[in-house]
């Protein structure tokens, strides 16, 4: 974990409203599938967390939505060759055990980029099963690496591209031919809370990214907890963002 | 290189720069990302009898120059501070244990409990997120006088700071309550009771409606309230409220701080603090100033 001053390579847009941003550290940095990172907007107190979804060495990919000034000012500041203020790499990110052969991935909106950082570290090692879900067509976006995954799915909730309806849906649908030995999910909480639904009596283990607005994001301030079913509360950023799914109140 | 130690309450800090509470935890985290024994002194997070669960999420919105939050004293309690982060700190840098309490025999109790353990108590009586305790001793004189009073009680061997509210009619008025209490020395200001809008949701942006304003927007206000206090008693005073740079550091020492605080920049730049310490050096060799406790109330008015 620390604090750099990065360098933008790249700001594109990559779908309606989505924009990916690489950025080059100092150095290289480890980073796990599922980590986040937090950047510094100019002018704004708080930084943003954004989950990593690509990192290679010191080059690191982040997927955001443009959601308020913040991610806007992101957007259209922060051309190549700009300078960002990033903490990296944060929270605990998701773990595959060696006995876990076969990955069922569900993801939908914004929550689909940490999975990408984990088709990227066990495409080769792992079968991975992809369920994606997007608003529309509009919204689909990194189709390259979706397709290194043994089986894609992709949902949109209008039925313009793929499955017409959830990840979850599209998941379940599947769920007796492909039998997962976990599933790793990252999406809004009703996809999440429906996730935990289906997935109920079945045994298998079940990992959930979760998002919350951050202070510091490394853990001091308390600001982004979630609630543990036994009462107690969890920081997201440090503690998570990866919880199991009986773990925390959704 | 200047000499930027200051004391207060015969205690001295290496530099007049405090993390304020709340925004650092008991420093572990952000020592992961520097050595936090830089540092002239470390505010703990809240710290009560027991632990608290502190309030619903959101608990942080941002407004421009602002932030708003309602985290609601979450804390693990007194001892497992004791047993988990005091001896840990204590060799990293000065310790202020921030107290809070929903009775006032709960700021009794954690004051009795850590006399003698920490360099600084700092009773927080100002917090404006919970709904029993806090920011409810803090508004009337009177009640600040009896809560000072019954905590510095239990406190014979430590310094107690009490720190202020800016939520109240005069701040110059409960500066000396405190004072009268018997309080050692004063911090403030605490946060700005305010409200963020999601005005596609119609709902405040916080769970808990309204939440503690800070950042660096408050810092004129904060000032202005450091400056009043000061010059209403003649116990030291710690400044904070927005404080982002050197600069900003030495508008409070001028206005008659002893030492700052630095909260809300601690998330815009986790690097904050070893900055500003820097930049107080830096500022002072170029204003042939030999010690930064020199600043200290030397602001002239117009």
């Amino acid at each position: 974990m620390r604090e750099i001053t990065a360098t933008v390579l790249e700001n594109k847009r990559i779908a309606d409203e989505v924009y990916s941003l690489t950025f080059a550290a100092d150095d290289e940095i480890a980073v796990r599938p599922g980590q986040f990172v937090m950047i510094g907007v100019g002018g704004y107190p708080l930084r943003r967390p954004i989950a990593v979804c690509k990192s290679e060495g010191e080059r690191i990919t982040v997927c955001y939505r443009l959601k308020g000034d913040g991610t806007r000012s992101l957007a259209r500041d922060y051309k190549m060759g700009e300078k960002l203020s990033v903490l990296l790499p944060l929270g605990n990110g998701f773990y595959v055990k060696d006995t876990e052969k076969k990955v069922a991935l569900v993801g939908g909106g914004v929550g689909i980029f940490p999975l990408i950082s984990v088709i990227r570290a066990y495409s080769k090692s792992k079968e991975l099963y992809a369920y994606m879900g997007f608003r529309n067509r509009a919204a689909f976006c990194m189709e390259y690496d979706l397709a290194q995954t043994k089986k894609i799915a992709v949902a949109t909730d209008d039925g313009s591209l793929g499955f017409h309806g959830t990840a979850v849906q599209a998941f379940m649908r599947e769920y007796d031919e492909v039998r997962p030995d976990v599933v790793l999910s990252c999406g809004p909480v009703p996809m999440l809370r429906a996730l935990k639904e289906a997935m109920k009596g079945r045994n298998v283990p079940v990992y959930v990214s979760l998002e919350e607005r951050m202070g510091c994001g490394i853990g001091a301030c308390l600001v982004c907890v979630c609630e543990k079913t036994n009462g107690a509360h969890a920081r997201v950023c440090k503690d998570g963002p990866v919880f199991e799914i009986g773990d925390v109140v959704l | 290189m200047a000499d930027l130690s200051v004391t207060i309450c015969g205690k001295t800090l290496k530099n007049p720069v405090i993390t304020a509470s709340g925004t650092f935890g008991f420093g572990r985290e952000f020592d992961e990302i520097y050595d936090i024994s830089c540092l002239g002194g470390v505010a703990t997070k809240g710290i009560a009898l027991v632990p608290w669960a502190g309030n619903p999420v959101p608990r942080i919105a941002e407004s421009r120059g602002v932030i708003l939050n309602a985290v609601g004293l979450q804390n693990p309690g007194v001892e497992k501070f004791i047993a988990d982060d005091l001896a840990w700190l204590r060799q990293k840098t000065r310790v202020i244990a921030n107290v809070v309490g929903r009775t006032i025999e709960d700021y009794e109790g954690v004051c009795a409990r850590l006399n003698g353990l920490v360099d600084f108590l700092e009773l927080n009586i100002s917090c404006p997120n919970v709904k029993c305790g806090g920011m409810a001793f803090g508004i009337r004189p009177e009640t600040i006088e009896e809560v000072t009073a019954r905590a510095k009680a239990k406190c014979p061997d430590t310094p107690l700071i009490v720190k202020l509210s800016p939520n109240v009619e005069s701040i110059a008025v409960n500066a000396q309550a405190a004072a009268r209490g018997g309080a050692d020395c004063l911090s403030l200001v605490n946060t700005f009771t305010g409200m963020a809008i999601d005005i596609e949701r119609r709902r405040p942006v916080l769970a808990n409606n309204t939440g503690g304003v800070s950042g660096a927007g408050i810092k004129p206000i904060a000032v202005r309230m450091v400056y009043e206090a000061a010059h209403a008693v003649s116990i030291p005073v710690i400044g904070m409220g927005g404080i982002t740079c050197a600069e900003d550091a030495v508008e409070f020492l001028m206005a008659g701080a002893a030492a700052v605080q630095v909260g809300t920049q601690n998330f815009t730049d986790t690097r904050a603090c070893p900055k500003i310490i820097a930049g107080l050096n830096e500022w002072c060799d170029r204003h042939n100033v030999a010690s930064v406790a020199s600043l200290t109330d030397t602001l002239q008015l117009n």
